[in-house]
């Protein structure tokens, strides 16, 4: 009796949750991860795409494995112990031919092709504290940055207002059309000879081929700033007592503001870009520099350490704008 | 006030490889200051067309406007403006929006404010000056839009299709809105508006415009406007009177889109 009665509470208990969790189970598992909403139509649905976290974690954690292992990993044990072997050691022992080849035999990659995580963790040690290529790897960093700020400030300076005088006057527009055109399409490396010709190899060549870089950018996008200003905007300003140049500077310009974001923002992922080739063979210091000045030495760790940097840094600068950009320009797509 | 005359304003659009286009054919009427006057019709009618050239937006092929004696060559502040939608600047604040046109005269800071609050409360919106805009619903960014183009006190307020974005519910109390700011401010407005409803009843004059060429059909003086503050909108709307005359702008209406649609079909 009390047994029959335990069970037929025990079936009601069931019933209940099947219920509950019945048809919907599966979905409310589901809601539960993805948010509040019970979309049904999700594959083609941007809105409900999102980034997920988790996956991001996981694919990093997969390269660092992947670097893991073929510099490290494979073929242990001796590659341990070649860890500690310094540089000009090492150049010593491939000298000798049986150790360069139990080397490049037991690593996928032998140091010599791609250094190890802890030689890379090691050499950013080494490169804060004494350096390379007579600075530091902060004075590397600030010399490149700084590089691109001023490209990308001179490539403000000039192509704002161009592409301004294209959206606003159909002479200016007919002008600048053609070498706009004509040069834009011109990758700035393949100007990199030639400036460093008529320019020398300098810091000034470097920053000229960043204005390059940066100036056609600026100058599409401020000119589709202006081209997109809603007519009844600029109607209404003139309606209300304003003056050309006070329709330019208070409703043309604000309302350009976006996409002279997304100009800039794109105009530094190029700078950026160019930067480190430019730096390659027209500068002394930059990460560029530091990373072609590491390469004669077989400093592979110095080079990779380099890359991390510019990666780094180009995550940064970008997160960065569109930090600023949710301030500035808190109005972006409401219009 | 200022009186608008407009004499035998004529628009011809040239198109390339066809026929010019008339949208505006031989248009005369002068409106006397502090009325309110609808535009309706079926659209290539030329009601936006002639709005415009009210504006100063654009110059008419043909014919003169003047306002008070002056000719108008060009946009100005005696004649505000009050767009359909997105003409704000939602890069500013509603204050900072409302006052726009002083800021653009360079008015006195704290008078254009004072004035500012005062036109905040007169469309409603008190406590909103900080707010963005782009927070505001869409009947409430009319009712800046308004406010910004009274703030520049204009003879006269050119309104194209001002309630046309906005739900039926919102429209109506925006209709009550325009009526008692013509009424406290006797200030001129032109109207534009697709719905004969609305034409009616903010109308105290009703132009009913024809297409090809774009000429003004029928003039109507209309009793409704005037009685609005004693009468409520919608025993108004439902009033005999309100509806004889609404069937018959429908149907003339209606005549004038039968005969472009039978000249259609034998082109």
């Amino acid at each position: 009796m009390s047994l029959g009665y335990g069970a037929g509470v025990g079936d009601e208990d069931s019933l209940d949750l099947a219920d509950k969790s019945g048809p919907f189970s599966t979905a409310g598992f589901f809601r539960s991860r993805r948010g509040s909403d019970r979309k049904t139509v999700t594959f083609g649905d941007s809105s409900a795409v999102r980034s997920a976290p988790l996956w991001s974690l996981f694919s990093l954690i997969a390269m660092l494995l992947l670097w893991w292992v073929t510099t490290t990993a494979w073929g242990m044990p001796e590659p341990w112990a070649s860890m500690d072997v310094s540089d000009s050691e090492r150049i010593t022992l491939c000298n000798k031919d049986d150790a360069c080849g139990r080397d490049a035999y037991t690593q996928l990659a032998s140091p010599l092709t791609f250094p190890s995580i802890r030689d890379t963790w090691n050499a950013f040690g080494t490169l804060f504290d004494e350096g390379f290529a007579n600075d530091t790897l902060w004075a590397h960093t600030a010399a490149s940055l700084w590089r691109v700020i001023r490209g990308m400030f001179w490539g403000i300076v000039f192509g704002v207002p161009i592409g301004f005088a294209m959206g606003l006057s159909s002479r200016a527009r007919g002008f600048f059309d053609t070498p706009v055109e004509l040069l834009r399409p011109i990758p700035p490396l393949a100007l990199l000879p030639l400036f460093i010709l008529i320019f020398g190899i300098g810091d000034g060549t470097a920053m000229r081929l960043l204005i390059f870089a940066s100036i056609w950018i600026m100058i599409i996008a401020a000119r589709s700033g202006v081209q997109t200003a809603n007519l009844s905007k600029v109607r209404a300003a003139y309606s209300l007592g304003a003056s050309k140049w006070q329709v330019l500077r208070r409703v043309l310009l604000p309302n350009a503001l976006p996409e002279l974001f997304t100009g800039i923002r794109v105009a530094l992922g190029v700078s950026w870009g160019t930067l480190v080739a430019a730096e390659l063979v027209g500068a002394r210091e930059g990460l560029g520099a530091m990373i072609f000045a590491a390469r004669p030495f077989f400093r592979l760790d110095v080079v990779v350490a380099g890359i991390i940097v510019i990666a780094i840094l180009g995550v940064v600068m970008d997160l960065l704008l569109r930090f600023l950009e949710s301030r500035l320009i808190p109005w972006r797509g409401k219009g | 006030m200022k009186q608008l005359s407009v004499q035998g304003v004529e628009m011809v659009y040239e198109v390339p490889r066809g026929e010019p286009v008339h949208a505006l054919s031989n248009v005369t009427f002068d409106l006397e200051a502090g009325r309110l006057l609808t535009l309706l019709g079926p659209s290539g009618c030329g009601k936006t067309t002639l709005l415009n050239i009210l504006a100063g937006f654009l110059a008419p092929t043909g014919g003169s406007v003047t306002l008070g004696g002056d000719p108008i060559t060009g946009p100005g502040q005696e004649r505000g403006m009050v767009f359909q939608q997105g003409a704000l600047f939602e890069w500013l604040t509603v204050e900072k929006n409302i006052a726009f046109g002083p800021a653009m005269n360079k008015a006195d800071k704290d008078e254009t404010s004072a004035r500012v609050q005062e036109l905040l409360e007169v469309v409603g919106l008190r406590g909103f000056g900080d707010k963005m805009v782009y927070e505001l619903s869409g009947g409430m960014q009319q009712r800046v839009a308004l406010a910004r183009c009274l703030a520049n006190d204009p003879d006269v307020i050119l309104m194209d299709e001002p309630l046309g974005a906005l739900d039926a519910l919102t429209r109506e109390k925006m209709q009550s809105l325009i009526l008692d700011l013509w009424r406290e401010t006797g200030k001129t407005i032109i109207l534009v508006t697709h719905s004969v409803e609305e034409a009616l009843y903010l109308g105290d004059q009703l132009f009913v415009m024809a297409p090809r060429p774009g000429r003004v059909e029928r003039t109507y003086e209309l009793p409704f406007a005037a009685k609005a503050a004693d009468v409520d909108a919608r025993e108004m709307k439902a009033s005999p009177e309100f509806i004889e005359k609404r069937e018959e702008i429908l149907s003339l209406i209606w005549e004038m889109e039968e005969e472009i649609m039978g000249r259609g079909e034998v082109a």
